[in-house]
């Protein structure tokens, strides 16, 4: 306990000081959440629709920081910490590798959340922000896709062979995620051939039912979509559990 | 005398170089323990053999009477083991962003039984440098702390991999009276150098490896005068000049 609260406190002592999972994680949701509000103000979605822009944004701006953190930050520590042999010197110390993936998990989710409870504060406070649907069901369908996308940042972190590698890696997967699963460019909005290609990012239907559930819908909605984020997830840890290493 | 560390029949090949030959070991508690020998002849690669941290051959390998066979890297056993050993590589192994005090609350707090930090520090002349970034150190101060912290444990059993690169001459003999005096205490330690002097100076035993082979073993005293040299300096010299005389020579039969 005292080696992960001590783990954990240096790992955010870390990323505070490192600041670009600060300024993507958490200044670049509130920034866009702050946009969307001076635009849109209380406009409806769309012609006709029963909520309003800002409604509908909410859930996929809470998105970033959770793909920032997950998609960008993990990986790279990770795999800057294996480069830095910090790994190399934990192997042959009585920490397990698990504790050292539950640090990542918890101090990465710490700025997610952060960066979540100031989008939903501004978004409540200066625009008059209220959820339709239900929140303990929307804080669970939150949690899944935060697990689902950590799950495939520490698999990165495994696969690949260099601090470059995953960071090119990362590139490859964040960006694509980041302006096309929904999270700043509404998907309701992209013509279908690229709705098909948003489709196949797994973050996508991570938004799909943070959107839902946040417009009232009920989980038991996107059944199908959460079993396939819990299964991404899953698989994602098993396999970077088992392919974990110490040195490149 | 109790055996700290028995190493028996230790192979590792990396594709075609054999990096270590059928090496044996056994050093005994409360010993100073030397391995020299020329940049790639296999000392590093010794060391994380025996740490189990490279696939390797081997006949035995125990450390503090415990086989490290099918030891698992999650299991209770490894963990014991490993909170009584203490590690300092060549290469240094620092987040990019930490400062020296976080450096070392993180080490401590991976052990159960640990020193004072703060005393430490005191102990090798860094106490100043607390909030300073690790980055932001000098080369003979990283270096030292990479030995604080190697020690921070409590360790029975020490592995200093170049211990003194990088230190001047003073902070050296520092370095060395404080290893001596806990060495005194107990503490076995074993080293690798390329400072003859130091080795003289430190090692109740030495081995000399060359190519990934044991040339000569004893006490450094022994060593000098089975050479019949005037210090280890030169003795070493030339027995690794007469070493790779031979290996020129099988080479080109």
């Amino acid at each position: 306990m005292k080696t992960l609260k001590t783990l954990y406190k240096t790992e955010i002592i870390m990323i505070l000081r490192e600041f670009s999972g600060v300024f993507f994680g958490v200044m670049l949701p509130v920034g866009l959440i702050l946009l969307l509000g001076i635009i849109y103000g209380d406009k409806p979605a769309f012609e006709g629709a029963s909520y309003t822009l800002m409604e509908q944004s909410v859930a996929a701006v809470l998105t970033i920081g959770i793909c920032a953190t997950g998609l960008m930050g993990i990986p790279i520590t990770v795999s800057s910490y294996r480069e830095k042999k910090l790994l190399k010197r934990l192997e042959i110390s009585p920490v397990s590798p698990r504790t050292l993936i539950v640090v990542q998990f918890l101090s990465h989710m710490t700025i997610a959340v952060l960066s979540s409870f100031f989008v939903i504060f501004i978004a409540v406070i200066v625009f008059n922000y209220s959820m339709t649907g239900s929140k303990w069901q929307f804080l669970v369908a939150y949690l899944l896709v935060t697990f689902s996308t950590y799950s495939l940042g520490i698999l990165i972190a495994s696969l690949s062979k260099s601090v470059k590698m995953s960071n090119l890696l990362c590139s490859l997967i964040y960006f694509p995620t980041f302006f096309l699963s929904g999270g700043t460019i509404p998907y309701e909005i992209m013509p279908n051939g690229l709705k098909n290609v948003a489709s196949i990012i797994p973050l996508t239907q991570g938004i799909k039912i943070l959107k839902g559930v946040s417009l009232g819908n009920a989980l038991s909605h996107y059944v199908s979509q959460s079993i396939l984020l819990l299964f991404i997830g899953i698989i994602c840890i098993i396999i970077s559990i088992r392919t974990f290493r110490y040195d490149y | 005398m109790k055996t700290i560390l028995k190493v028996e029949a230790l192979n590792k090949w990396y594709k075609n170089l054999h990096a270590v030959n059928h090496l044996n070991l056994h050093v005994v508690e409360g010993q100073i323990f030397g391995m020299i020998g020329p940049n790639g002849a296999g000392k590093t690669t010794s060391i994380e053999c025996i740490l189990g941290m490279k696939s390797c051959d081997y006949e035995s390998i125990e450390l503090l009477n415990q086989p490290i066979k099918r030891l698992r890297k999650t299991s209770k056993r490894h963990k014991m083991l490993f909170s009584q050993i203490g590690v300092q590589f060549q290469n240094n192994f620092y987040p990019d962003l930490i400062k020296v005090n976080e450096m070392c609350k993180m080490m401590s707090s991976l052990y159960e039984d640990v020193y004072d930090w703060k005393e430490l520090l005191v102990q090798f002349k860094i106490e100043s440098k607390q909030n300073t970034l690790v980055s932001q150190l000098s080369g003979g101060q990283r270096q030292r702390l990479s030995v604080l912290l190697a020690l921070i444990n409590k360790p029975k059993l020490v592995f200093l991999d170049e211990l003194t690169t990088g230190l001047d001459p003073q902070v050296r003999r520092e370095v060395w009276m404080l290893l001596k005096k806990l060495n005194q205490k107990g503490l076995t330690i074993f080293l690798t150098s390329h400072f003859m002097d130091e080795v003289e100076y430190l090692c109740d035993e030495i081995v000399i490896l060359n190519n990934g082979i044991v040339c000569e073993q004893g006490s450094p005293q022994e060593i000098v005068s089975k050479l019949n040299a005037n210090n280890l300096e030169t003795a070493y010299l030339s027995l690794i000049e007469e070493e790779n005389k031979n290996e020129n020579f099988k080479n080109t039969i």
